[in-house]
């Protein structure tokens, strides 16, 4: 038997050259910088359109202590709101694929809730539970629960049929199925959930708190008081910390999954 | 565990030499209208330690006979048992291996933790078995450089390899297997049938095997069941009646190559009468 291992990792010899730093990193750069340019161009002809950079940054030195905070309670809604949601939809989506009479009792109205848009429930939600956290934490949590839902339901459905077979035959009782195959074999479909998830639920805790602004307190909040005092410094320092933390979400998201799901990504043994 | 080495000499069954006996069984799907009947009347007999190949046109319903015997789906007449019990019994006590046609291995398991995940589950039917070690069982495929890599950084002949010795890990009593080698490349498919054989001969179970392949079917089996198709039904069984231990010199023998010269024939004579 001489065969031999079919894809071996090949190394990449030019990974650390300059030409391999400027090749992979110049374009986006320069995509930053044009805009960068541009928003200063407007900027400076336009005060009452956009705040300078310089300006924005001036504000966030200004003051960390008080952006900081606001961060944390945003943070706070993302990570319990967004929380709740992912355990429940994907919780749902095990007892959906599992027992066929739960599909059928809730997915009628799975698909009402689906079309009903969260921003229209959240002042509802304030004048039944208050300016409290419990309405934001409902609001981020309902915006994910829906992507988490139909994509691990797709991907315990996505299950391989010949292995399926394999366990039939082995006789494995449906714990041993759902243990060893469907539930590893929908992770990937479960990132992918999470991947649309996650910027939803800095969304969903901004329009949160948009609405119900009375606790005054973290970056949505920060939004829309400054802007109705026509403080831009303050509103796009606020807004940027808020794509900052979508964008901490998500590059945490693609670690974990690299870290995880390595082996569903055809590609990455080969390259 | 019987000997089994008196196969070849003794045709005569006793009832407990009989590995799987499938009777009468019919089979159709689809519903009034548009039913379609796939298995007509299939009897076939696979003693202990005896190797049996299915070849057929494509679509005569091989697969659906081994999906039958797997316990895959249910026939809509007739009976299948294995070892005296029913398929339901049968799979309760782990006694059958099924290789399918994709090596279909778990991705994110190594191969040595693919290998051993037959062991892992149903672990009540382990008693009194004698479980294989999965490192062994490898390292006899040739894979024993393989145990820790995935099957993603393994060829399709190795990725096969290891599926086979899956079934073989957890010692069933009968080993399913469709088409195992049909997606390989020539030359792999050659070295991976002979490391079947060689396999096989020093660990002799009952095998079903599907194959369209007429020298796969004639080196590795004791008997050729030949199927016809619209319905699909049995047209003849070809006793290979080629000594055993064999290897790949078996090829060039004059013995061998009558015996596909008459496969072929036969089989042309299936195609034929299923295209009047
Ligand atoms: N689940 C199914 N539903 C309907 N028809 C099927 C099903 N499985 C197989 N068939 C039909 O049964 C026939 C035999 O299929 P199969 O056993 O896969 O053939 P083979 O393995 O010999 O190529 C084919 O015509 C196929 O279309
Ligand atoms: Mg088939």
């Amino acid at each position: 038997m001489s065969d031999t291992v079919a894809t071996a990792p090949r190394r990449n010899s030019s990974g650390f050259t300059v030409a391999r730093i400027v090749f992979d990193w110049g374009p986006p750069a320069l995509t930053f910088v044009i805009v960068a340019v541009l928003w200063q161009l407007v900027a400076i002809n336009n005060p009452y359109v956009l705040p300078t950079l310089d300006a924005i940054g001036n504000s966030l030195a200004s003051d960390p202590g008080m952006y900081w905070a606001n961060l944390l309670v945003t943070c706070q809604e993302v990570v319990i709101g967004a929380g709740a949601g992912i355990i429940c939809g994907f919780l749902l989506a095990v007892a959906m694929s599992e027992l066929p009479i739960v599909e059928k009792a809730v997915m009628p109205l799975i698909v009402v809730i689906m079309v009903t848009p969260v921003v229209a429930i959240a002042p509802a939600l304030v004048v039944a539970f208050g300016f409290g956290m419990l309405p934001k934490y409902i609001v981020t949590g309902l915006v994910v629960f829906f992507p988490m839902l139909v994509n691990s339901l797709a991907g315990l459905r996505d299950v391989d049929q010949k292995a399926l077979d394999v366990f039939k035959t082995l006789h494995a009782s449906r714990w041993e199925i759902f243990r060893d195959l469907r539930l590893p074999g929908c992770m990937p479909f479960v990132f992918a959930g999470l991947r649309i998830a996650m910027p939803l639920a800095v969304v969903g805790a901004a329009v949160a708190e948009f609405v119900a602004a009375g606790q005054q307190a973290g970056l949505g909040s920060l939004v829309t008081i400054a802007a109705a005092q026509a403080n831009l410094p303050v509103t796009w320092a606020s807004i940027a910390l808020l794509c900052l933390l979508g964008v901490l979400l998500v590059s945490l998201l693609a670690l974990l999954r690299k870290r995880l799901l390595w082996w569903s990504d055809e590609d990455v043994i080969g390259r | 565990m019987p000997a089994v080495s008196h196969l070849q000499s003794t045709r005569t069954a006793y009832p407990d030499d009989i590995g799987v006996e499938v009777s009468n069984v019919t089979k159709s799907f689809g519903g009034d209208e548009s039913r379609v009947t796939v298995l007509n009347g299939v009897s076939l007999t696979i003693k202990k330690g005896e190797f049996v190949s299915l070849i057929g046109p494509s679509g005569c319903g091989k697969s659906t006979l081994l999906k039958l015997v797997a316990g895959l789906s249910e026939a809509n007449g007739g009976s299948v048992s294995i070892n005296g019990k029913s398929v339901r019994e049968a799979a309760k006590d782990k006694a059958i291996g099924l290789v399918p046609q994709s090596p279909a291995l778990l991705p994110w398991r190594t191969i040595l933790d693919n290998v051993s995940l037959p062991i892992s589950i149903n672990p009540g039917a382990n008693a009194g078995r004698k479980l294989r070690d999965p490192r062994e069982i490898l390292q006899s495929f040739g894979l024993g450089h393989a145990l820790d890599r995935y099957p993603a950084q393994l060829s399709g002949g190795m990725q096969q390899r290891a599926a086979i010795a899956r079934a073989f890990v957890f010692d069933p009593e009968i080993l399913l297997m469709d088409e195992p080698f049909s997606a390989l490349d020539e030359m792999n498919r050659d070295q991976q049938r002979m490391g079947l054989l060689d396999f096989w001969q020093s660990n002799r179970k009952s095998v079903l095997f599907v194959t369209h392949s007429v020298p796969e079917a004639i080196i590795l089996s004791d008997r050729i069941v030949l199927m016809a198709s619209h319905p699909g039904r049995i047209a003849e069984i070809i006793d290979v009646d080629l000594p055993r231990p064999r290897n790949e010199a078996l090829y060039a023998t004059d013995a061998f190559r009558d015996l596909e010269g008459y496969v072929r024939s036969a089989l042309r004579k299936v195609m034929e009468a299923a295209r009047v």
